[in-house]
């Protein structure tokens, strides 16, 4: 079965890119490891092939840390279908509770953050998948450690 | 005034979320960005060479940059290449830790924490190499050291220690840049309207008595092609009048 491919913004220099990381590792990781598939920008910046591959062969939910779209620019360029775009901006403002802080290491409200943003796009990688069946490890951790 | 940017070095990581030696690449630029050299660096995520304009393109031109890549793909080292300029150095994770593996992604172990420390200690002894030679920003590469930066004044504006020590993105601030017609082609010159707004400041009037330094202060962020400089001459001085109209 083609997996939902998950392309999360590479972002290095705000929190909100941290966050869209650590959803798209909640997504992969703990929540949807079987029906979905992370694909990292760097590759399709350079033009990987197997990267190009695997993204224009499926769905794409892309994850934005900020309005410039990298993600969802890349997936477009490499010939992907962009199925779904979230911007974390968006979840936040559903969340405003949950302010994210750190770059490196994100605070409580950042990982909490994550993982509200996981639960939307899983919610969005099940109406996607022909038979969705959770396939998660149990509670995600949530949290980045490094 | 208005600041040129001050000469810093620009950090690129791959970041390359599916392998534990991209994390490292992105901890080790922020440990360089935030706590070891916070006033001599900045940083752009490595997609906006595609997804962002001219002057996140523009990058590499106008910063020496470190290609910081976690494997021998170095997608860091050969995208900034293709899409902005040469890295002045690049650095792969693999090549410098060799040893215990270094956790997920996600997750680094303690080996992958210690690689972070090592990889951040060596971009910032790249940093002050570079830093401690002049970089030729016209042509994208360092120069002599006997051969001074022309007009290097123009790009400082340093007080060392007076930033605040947070990383500094260049997401969606790119290098200001214009475009203007040379000979019926549509070219792009970097730090235009800085400059113009500079030498406005400085009162310094759009006629031919300024254009030697004019040209002087364009031609240390951008290559002037021989035998085309008096048409950029016309061009940047048509220019800089019109900038002057528009501040009246």
């Amino acid at each position: 079965m083609t997996k939902v491919v998950i392309v999360p913004c590479s972002g290095i220099g705000k929190s909100y890119g941290t966050v869209a990381r650590e959803g798209a590792y909640v997504v992969t990781e703990d929540l949807r490891p079987d029906t979905t598939q992370l694909v990292p920008l760097s590759l399709l910046v350079l033009g990987d092939e197997q990267a190009r591959t695997d993204v224009s062969g499926a769905q794409a939910i892309t994850i934005d840390g900020c309005k410039l779209a990298c993600a969802t620019k890349m997936v477009a360029e490499s010939g992907g279908t962009v199925a779904h775009d979230l911007a974390v901006l968006d979840v936040y403002r559903r969340h405003r509770d949950l302010k994210p802080q750190g770059i490196a290491e994100l605070n409580e409200g950042g990982q909490r953050l994550a993982q509200a943003l996981a639960e939307e796009v899983v919610s969005l990688v099940d109406a996607l998948s022909p038979n969705p069946s959770p396939t998660g490890r149990g509670e995600p951790e949530g949290g980045q450690d490094a | 005034m208005p600041d040129l940017p001050k000469k810093k070095v620009g950090i690129v990581a791959c970041s390359g979320e599916e392998m534990a030696e991209g994390t490292v690449t992105r901890l080790a630029a922020l440990r360089v960005l935030e706590q070891l050299r916070p006033n001599e660096t900045v940083t752009i995520c490595l997609p906006l060479f595609l997804a962002g304009g001219e002057g996140d393109r523009a990058f590499a031109r106008f910063y020496p940059t470190i290609a910081l890549d976690g494997c021998d793909k170095r997608c860091a080292a050969r995208g900034t290449e293709m899409y902005s300029g040469k890295p002045a150095a690049s650095i792969v994770v693999t090549d410098v830790i060799q040893t215990n593996p270094l956790g997920t992604a996600r997750r680094l172990s303690d080996a992958g924490k210690q690689a972070v420390d090592v990889v951040a200690d060596q971009v910032a002894q790249k940093v002050d190499e570079l830093l401690g030679v002049t970089w030729d920003r016209q042509h994208g590469q360092a120069q002599p050291s006997n051969s001074p930066e022309p007009l290097e004044e123009l790009a400082l504006n340093e007080v060392k220690g007076s930033e605040p020590k947070i990383a500094t993105c260049s997401c969606g601030s790119g290098i200001p840049i214009q475009k203007m017609q040379v000979d019926g082609q549509e070219i792009t010159l970097i730090a235009l309207p800085l400059i113009f707004a500079q030498f406005h400041d400085a009162g310094k009037l759009p006629d031919r008595g300024v254009l030697t330094e004019l040209m002087q202060t364009v031609g240390v962020y951008n290559p002037i092609p021989e035998g085309q400089e008096a048409s950029y001459a016309d061009a940047i001085l048509r220019e800089y009048r019109a900038f002057c109209q528009e501040q009246h």
